[in-house]
């Protein structure tokens, strides 16, 4: 028999939770409403993870104590990845660093955490992506291109839906601003609300941006028309409920710079009402931020001395990777993919244990594999959406692996 | 997009009428509004000499033997599912205004776009402003298409 | 028998940036199946201005050698359908982008978006996961 089920999709940070899915015994059969991202996620990885030593098929018990092992002698384990872990995964996690009195970063390290931070902190403001739908009249896309990162970005919440005030549709009620260094699939939704910056050019432009909104004629050293920014300028003056996305290309080309962003917003919000929101990319990236937070007061980086929870940038898992870590665990990652290669390399010679579900680069150097079920689909919790709204995520199938909460309990135990 | 001079190339170009149309010109008419397939064209089929004409044909024929009755077509290999044009369309605003009109997925089925496994599909083409006696030439689900998946033929 | 002179010429260096992106299509591909042919045929290229590829002796569709501080790799050169900024490459975030980051950070966020590299045409083959990470 077949069963129709509403879901919350985990393939990305927006967490759409009208999807519906056609189960039968157990197995998926159709997905709508998801785009395909979702749909890659729903329909999961083609190689499946399987329990490991050094290679070799084990048994599940035994690759748990073998992981337990290595972090126990290991003097400085690093625990990191998260952003694919629900929040209650993220709990056993830094219960499990303090315990070994070890560090625990995550992707959102070098992601949009900065920005988090900058939010969490109170010096940016943020809004919901719902307040987006139902109020936003001028929309900024800095360095992001949702149209290619976040599919349904633009049609469920930031341009194309009618909202409460916004009820005539996207062409009256709403402007999409674009600033990138090319014309991404979102710039070309934005037509002439597109401005090509230079790369790494983004933080004088906004300097520019930022005088140009006093009235003040910029003065940039690069080629650009002054009239133009002078009317993006009076454009973002005259928003009624205006939002920033920062994109990646933002922050990685502001990072040292990165009290601009509540520079920028105070400035705008002298003649309009401006919020941020991060473009998050995982699906929890922003919860393992939230509650690492709520539970030591540091949004990523934490080394625990002692139980007490420090944190800096040596604690980051660039550092940690090139230099100090002597174990690493990996919890719904692939390091070997998405970090620099030179820093994949040093992964063959420390000792390695990988939690997830699929089979990946880093598989091929991992010391333990140990399989989990893929959260949102085959375990459920909850998750921080891209806004910083806490959203309940339902398993939709059995699986035949513990999640990774589970699994990181057991380590606990060993550990312990 | 595939124009009428493209597929005329293509034909025999002798007005044998062997198809039951005056001119190959017509043919080719026929061929781009969908209501002719071009293994009707009898020389084409059996000489050997239009071997390549007829794999070209077979080949840009192909999207339009898919297409709706309004010309609709969707190219799946280029939608990533985003839902643009079912947001967009102003008939699925007017028909599922607190679904579809408000983002959320359609909670109708009157509704012309629906993604399913990742992928737009089309449904109810005929209630499509670009279809019936009052047609219009709307681009409300072409433009705001972040790949090209979509076009009319 | 003509001797093949060209293979005997040094081909031209030259320096751009290069600018790393995502794609869906790309992600989701690789999110399926990561050690697979079709991630590694929507990742293992550049993307550069039509213009640019003239001036620097590239065709589109060759092989490309590129090379950083840190590392060196072989992708596929494809032009831009727009015009693009002078001196950028634009490369999708993968395994083979993240071949030539420097990992040296003063912030803990290594420069994916922001990676000096030299470009030449090349007869090599484009390197499979494998070869990017020899075990």
């Amino acid at each position: 028999m077949t069963e129709m089920v509403t879901w919350t999709c985990t393939g990305c940070a927006l967490l759409c939770e009208d999807i519906q899915v056609s189960i039968s015994d157990n197995r998926i059969e159709h997905v709508e409403n998801a785009c395909m991202k979702g749909k890659a996620r729903v329909f999961g990885c083609k190689e499946q993870a399987v329990p490991t030593i050094h290679g070799d098929k084990a048994d599940i018990d035994d690759v748990i104590k073998d992981a337990a092992r290595i972090l126990r002698d290991a003097k400085n384990p690093l625990l990191y990845g998260w952003s694919n872990s629900t929040n209650e995964a993220h709990i056993a996690g830094i219960e499990l660093a303090r315990t070994l009195g070890g560090i625990i970063d995550s992707t959102s390290s070098f992601c949009q955490g900065i920005t988090v931070n900058e939010i969490l902190s109170g010096s940016v403001p943020s809004c919901t992506l719902e307040e987006v739908r139902e109020k936003a009249d001028v929309i900024v896309f800095w360095g992001a291109d949702p149209m290619s990162s976040h599919p349904r970005h633009m049609s469920k919440y930031s341009y194309f839906p009618r909202g409460e005030l916004r009820q005539r549709g996207y062409e009256e009620d709403r402007t999409a601003i674009s600033i990138d260094v090319w014309q991404s699939r979102t710039a070309k939704i934005c037509k002439n609300g597109f401005h090509r910056i230079p790369p790494g050019k983004d933080a004088e432009f906004m300097r520019g941006l930022i005088e140009a909104l006093s009235g003040r004629v910029p003065k940039l050293s690069f080629d650009y028309d002054v009239k133009r920014i002078l009317e993006l300028a009076a454009t973002l003056k005259k928003a009624e409920f205006g939002v920033l996305f920062a994109g990646l290309g933002l922050i990685y080309s502001i990072k040292e710079d990165i009290t601009l962003l509540s520079e920028f917003t105070a400035a705008l919000n002298q003649f309009s009402h401006y919020s941020l929101i991060p473009m998050a990319g995982h699906f929890n990236m922003r919860g393992f931020n939230h509650t690492l937070h709520e539970k030591t007061g540091h949004i990523y980086r934490v080394k625990f001395v002692d139980g007490k929870a420090i944190s800096g940038v040596e604690y980051s898992v660039i550092e940690q990777m090139k230099r100090n870590a002597d174990a690493v665990l990996v919890v719904g990652s692939d390091p070997l993919a998405s970090l620099p290669g030179s820093i994949s390399k040093r992964l063959k010679d420390i000792p390695l244990i990988l939690i997830d579900p699929c089979m990946n680069l880093t598989s091929r150097v991992a010391d333990v594999t140990i399989p989990c079920s893929t959260s949102g689909i085959e375990a459920g919790g909850t998750a921080v959406r891209m806004d910083g709204k806490t959203m309940d995520i339902h398993a939709l199938v059995q699986g035949n692996n513990m999640s990774d909460e589970k699994i990181i309990e057991r380590i606990i135990e060993e550990v312990g | 997009m595939t124009n009428i001079m493209e597929i005329y190339q293509l034909l025999p170009k002798t007005n044998c009428k062997e198809c039951g149309e005056s001119t190959c010109m017509a043919f080719a008419v026929a061929l781009l509004s969908g209501t002719r397939r071009f293994t009707e064209c009898p020389p084409l089929v059996k000489e050997g000499k239009y071997i390549d004409s007829k794999q070209k044909l077979e080949k840009i024929l192909k999207p339009i033997e898919g297409a709706e009755e309004t010309g609709l077509i969707i190219h799946e290999e280029l939608c990533s599912g985003c839902g643009n044009c079912v947001v967009a369309c102003p008939v699925d605003v007017a028909n599922d205004p607190h679904g579809s009109g408000r983002g959320t997925g359609p909670t109708n089925d009157k509704v012309i776009f629906k993604v399913v496994d990742g992928k737009v599909k089309a449904a109810n083409v005929k209630e499509c402003r670009r279809f019936g006696k009052d047609k219009i030439l709307c681009r409300a689900c072409i433009d705001p298409c972040p790949t090209e998946a979509i076009e009319f033929v | 028998m003509a001797l093949d002179v060209s293979k005997f010429i040094k081909a031209p260096e030259y320096g751009i940036t290069i600018v790393t992106y995502r794609d869906v299509f790309q992600s989701s591909v690789c999110d399926e199946d990561r050690n697979g042919k079709e991630c590694e045929r929507l990742s293992a290229v550049i993307v550069l201005d039509a213009t640019e590829m003239k001036r620097m002796g590239i065709q589109d569709g060759v092989n490309v050698r590129l090379t950083s501080k840190c590392g060196s790799i072989v992708v596929r050169a494809v032009s831009s359908p727009r015009e693009e900024q002078k001196g950028i490459g634009f490369m999708v975030n993968s395994p083979w982008s993240n071949a030539l980051v420097y990992d040296e950070t003063t912030d803990g966020i290594p420069e994916f978006k922001n990676i000096k590299v030299k470009i030449k045409v090349t007869n090599e083959e484009i390197m499979s996961h494998r070869e990017l990470f020899p075990l």
